[in-house]
């Protein structure tokens, strides 16, 4: 299955969380891949499954949340089957998270040394002192002035960048194949969040490693990424190479998502935002997901689910509009009804 | 004994919308809508049960007690529970060296409990409000001193204190309530001038003032509502530290005083009796242990319920 | 750090004058001590006379000034029944009331502390609901009531242990034991709460993505973290074990401090209960003091 190129096979990925009220489908069938090297965003609003499948590959899903479904490969190794016991030798070693609040993602209570040199040590066979040379040397690389100072202090003397910039330090420590980096600049100031994305992808193309970039923030994927995913209701609905779907995007989700992102050319031009909101889980609608606040939505798209649809040069888009079938029959019903 | 009422303030509902939405939970909530929540609640059904056992109980004591609380036979000493050998149905929990009934005299205890448990919670309640509300509002040194007396209290274990009352006070039901309120007042006090002073500082309190509003009103309206939930919790858990506390110092032959009858001071006598007789001391002592077992658990859902953000700890 | 000390310092001072006044007010008004300490067939001038040496016909303030002049020195007076100094006879009795302190605060935190950090990890298991069980059990007991189905049960039944006294260590078992239930059921339900607090922090996950045991994230990061807000728990419930001990010591005979005062209080030997009242009161203060230093070594967040 694999093409040598491939990293991470995500396929038909289920996580659900069951809590009082019955299960809850957070991820909902989500199928993606990454390539080695490569830079993937993944966007979508809120409550949409990002987090949580992110989570999923790190194996990190918390109670009451459970894969039920679907596999995770990894280098050719399913992830979704490993023990816990297994996904710590890849935890921090092959995949390595950046969580979005820099604040309190440290421990308060442990120097930053101290919890920069435990990754190393977990997974690379090394002495302390070499850790404390690699961290150091890790800290450097991440930008900050001072490296060794920082080393010996605690999370509290740092400011919020510098911080993201200690996370990103402690993810990359041992050459990581993938970094899945959850909205990291989310908590930080305009300035520098163009820094800190800025030495991530600086980082990851000198260390040939893939990044999955969890975002809000479209400018950031315009320019940061050559891939992205969508993500709607807990499932992906529309797969592409970046410029095709700023130059043309396929789900009516994905265009709304675009016309509600401000564009330096034409600030007079009003925002449109997509009206609704995303579904909770337990009011999903039938058949497509997004039809209650489509505007293209046919009566078809009440009852019937679409699949995601392979379109040329690789885009998937899930979405009734690009099957031919079904629009043929739509326009029949409506030149029938129109005729009488 | 004295595990002291730790003051562990619930966080009260904050904003100027909390005491309506408190008014009107109360009033549309009615008898059902309390009771379904309790329904949820294991724990608080059960505390909830015994709470309620234990108030007819030592209300309804003299009905229901099937022998005086001192009424003696010599001729039935040391009779062992009906289940055991030699025990009679008509003792159940079998009798005392003196030949009293011990279901009864646990019956009769029972209001004992009761009374001094509630009267000094109610005596350390209206004495923390009144300070907690004097040196909320007046501050300076009124403030000072109070709250410098509420630290000297909490530092030292509160036993101390009722001991040093009871040195120039006779022991008795009466001085027991006092004792006990005038130490556990502190609690009170505390959080009340907490919320007092918080309350000041608002906006609409500010205003209410500046149109002349008497203060007593302003109290009643804003500071009252704001710590009800937590002085609810807090006094029904501190009936239960005071069971044990009235049961601690009359085992000590410091609190009530026969022939008033206290499951405190039937240890102290059963415990003469352990060798050979062990029904003596262990029966008071189960009933104190399930009356506040009782209260606890009522006490815990009574957080849950009003303080939603303490749940599941 | 000085700052700090030196401001806690100064703090006691109002609480222990407060303390003293209290203290000091309910003796005064308790009234005459010389009518116990003289024979019955003394006379009325006999009577003036120790008054006036003892300075009972001096005004209120007067009288208590003398009595803080005397405390700071440590001289609560004579015990009329011991005929003895009465804070040397308290200080005798220290050790054998530490001791006992100190047994149950180590009983307590050797099982509350695992308990806590177990039922926190197995949340809603079966062992997390028998844990805070029997925890809220600890609570309800009386501590007396369990010390006599101690002696009941482990030492009149079936002699594993002495039923009374103090001198070798199976004297102690029983006592710590009872003083330390209520002690270690608190300490648990706080230990627990404050795991499940920060289990569900950030650093936590972070921990965890590193690919640490599951061993470091919660004994390392977690308990770490929770241990801040234990030691102020331990601290409080210093205040609880002392309450506790004075019941305990009766009910197993312990020679210690709290034995002595209830002797005291019952034949208002007022000098004892005094110096008792106030050595307790001290001790209590300085374990608190001490607490809130470690409190300040153990979070590297709070700067002088
Ligand atoms: N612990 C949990 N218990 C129950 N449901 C959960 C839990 N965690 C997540 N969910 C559900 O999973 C869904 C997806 O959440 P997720 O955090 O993945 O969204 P997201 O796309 O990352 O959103 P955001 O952009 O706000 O981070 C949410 O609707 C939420 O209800
Ligand atoms: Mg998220």
């Amino acid at each position: 299955m694999s093409n040598g190129k491939e990293l991470l096979n995500v396929n038909q990925l289920q996580t659900h969380f069951f809590t009082e009220n019955g299960a809850i489908p957070s991820v909902n069938g989500v199928s993606f891949q990454v390539n080695k090297g490569e830079l993937v965003a993944i966007v979508g609003e809120s409550g949409s499954g990002k987090s949580v499948t992110s989570l999923s590959i790190m194996g990190l899903v918390e109670e009451p949340g459970k894969i039920v479904g679907g596999e995770i490969m990894f280098e050719d190794k399913d992830l979704a089957k490993y023990t816990n016991k297994q996904m710590r030798k890849i935890r921090g070693n092959d995949i390595a998270m950046i969580f979005q609040e820099p604040l309190t993602s440290l421990n308060p209570v442990f120097t930053i040394g101290n919890q920069l040199r435990e990754a190393i040590l977990q997974h690379q066979n090394v002495d302390k002192a070499t850790a404390k040379k690699m961290s150091i040397d890790m800290l450097t690389q991440v930008g900050i002035p001072r490296a060794d100072k920082v080393y010996s202090s605690f999370p509290h003397s740092l400011s919020g960048g510098m911080r993201q910039r200690v996370m990103i330090a402690m993810a990359l420590s041992c050459n990581p194949k993938l970094l899945i980096a959850d909205e990291p600049t989310t908590a930080l100031d305009v300035t520098i969040q163009a820094q800190i994305l800025e030495l991530m992808k600086d980082l990851v193309k000198k260390m040939d490693t893939a990044i999955i970039l969890i975002t809000h923030d479209l400018g950031v994927v315009a320019e940061l990424v050559d891939r992205v995913i969508v993500m709607y209701a807990g499932q992906v609905v529309e797969q592409s190479d970046v410029f095709s779907l700023f130059k043309d995007p396929k789900h009516p989700y994905t265009k709304g998502l675009l016309d509600s992102t401000p564009k330096i050319q034409d600030l007079n031009e009003e925002l449109i935002s997509i009206k609704g909101t995303v579904p909770t889980p337990a009011n999903m609608p039938d058949g497509c997901k997004f039809h209650p606040r489509c505007p293209h939505a046919m009566d078809h798209c009440i009852s019937n689910e679409p699949k995601l649809d392979t379109l040329e040069n690789g885009r998937e888009v899930r979405c009734w509009l690009y099957d031919e079938e079904v629009m043929a029959d739509e326009q029949s019903k409506n030149g029938n009804e129109q005729s009488p | 004994m004295s595990q002291q009422v730790t003051p562990e303030p619930v966080p009260e509902p904050q904003g100027p919308a909390a005491p309506d939405s408190m008014k009107k939970h109360q009033k549309k909530s009615s008898f059902v809508r309390w009771m379904k929540l309790l329904l949820k609640s294991k724990t608080g059904t059960v505390g909830f049960l015994i709470v309620m056992v234990v108030f007819i109980v030592g209300i309804f004591s003299d009905q229901i007690a099937p022998f005086g609380v001192n009424e003696q036979n010599y001729a039935n000493m040391l009779v062992p529970p009906a289940w055991q050998e030699g025990g009679s149905s008509e003792h159940f929990l079998g009798t005392d060296n003196l030949g009293r009934d011990i279901l009864s005299r646990i019956i009769y205890g029972t209001t004992i409990s009761l009374l001094v448990g509630i009267f000094s919670v109610v005596v350390a309640g209206i004495l923390g409000m009144a300070a907690g509300l004097f040196a909320g509002y007046y501050g300076g040194w009124i403030d000072t001193v109070t709250m410098r007396m509420v630290d000297a209290f909490l530092s030292i274990p509160n036993i101390l204190f009722i001991l040093v009352i009871l040195t120039v006070l006779n022991p008795g039901i009466m001085t027991l309530i006092f004792a006990i309120g005038v130490t556990n007042w502190v609690i009170y006090a505390r959080l009340i001038r907490g919320e007092v002073l918080s309350v000041k500082e608002r906006e609409y309190v500010k205003a209410a003032r500046s149109i002349g509003t008497k203060n007593l009103t302003i109290i009643r309206r804003h500071v009252l509502p704001n710590v009800f939930s937590t002085f609810i919790v807090i006094s029904t858990l501190s009936v239960a530290t005071t069971i044990i506390l009235e049961a601690s110092l009359s085992f000590l032959g410091m609190g009530v005083q026969p022939p008033d009858v206290s499951w405190g001071y039937m240890l102290a006598d059963g415990r003469d009796y352990l060798a050979t007789n062990w029904w003596l001391a262990t029966f008071p002592g189960l009933a104190i242990t399930i009356t506040v077992l009782g209260i606890i658990f009522l006490g815990d859902w009574l957080r849950d319920v009003l303080d939603p953000r303490s749940q599941g700890r | 750090m000085k700052r700090f000390l030196i401001q806690r310092f100064l703090q006691l001072i109002p609480v222990l004058i407060i303390m003293t006044f209290i203290v000091f007010s309910l003796v005064y008004v308790a009234g005459d001590p010389v009518a116990l300490m003289l024979p019955e067939e003394a006379t009325a001038e006999d009577v003036a006379r120790v008054q006036e040496s003892l300075g009972l016909n001096e005004p209120f303030h007067v009288q208590y000034g003398i009595f803080l002049m005397n405390a700071v020195q440590g001289d609560f007076g004579q015990s009329y029944r011991y005929n003895q100094d009465a804070m040397s006879i308290v200080l005798e009795r220290l050790p054998a009331t530490f001791e006992l302190a100190a047994a149950s605060m180590i009983f307590a935190t050797l099982i509350a502390i695992p308990m806590g950090i177990w039922s926190a990890t197995r949340r809603n298991t079966f062992i997390d609901l028998f844990i805070t069980g029997s925890s809220v059990l600890g609570k309800a007991m009386p501590n007396f009531w369990l010390g006599i189905m101690f002696i009941l049960i482990l030492a009149v039944n079936t002699q594993l242990f002495p039923v009374s006294g103090r001198g070798t260590f199976m004297h102690v078992v029983l006592p710590a034991i009872t003083l330390g239930t209520a002690v270690a059921a608190e300490m648990t339900r706080l230990t627990r709460s404050n795991m499940i607090e920060i289990l569900q922090q950030d650093f936590v996950r972070t921990a965890k993505a590193k690919g640490v045991s599951n061993g470091i994230v919660t004994y390392k990061h977690s308990f770490r973290n929770a241990l801040i807000p234990v030691v102020t728990i331990m601290a409080l419930q210093t205040s609880t074990l002392v309450g506790g001990a004075i019941v305990t010591e009766q009910v197993f005979a312990w020679p210690g401090i709290g034995q002595l005062l209830v002797q005291a209080v019952n034949a208002r030997d007022m000098a004892i209960v005094q110096a008792a009242v106030f050595l307790i009161a001290i001790l209590v203060i300085v374990i608190n003091l001490f607490a809130d230093i470690l409190y300040r070594l153990l979070d590297p967040r709070i700067k002088y």
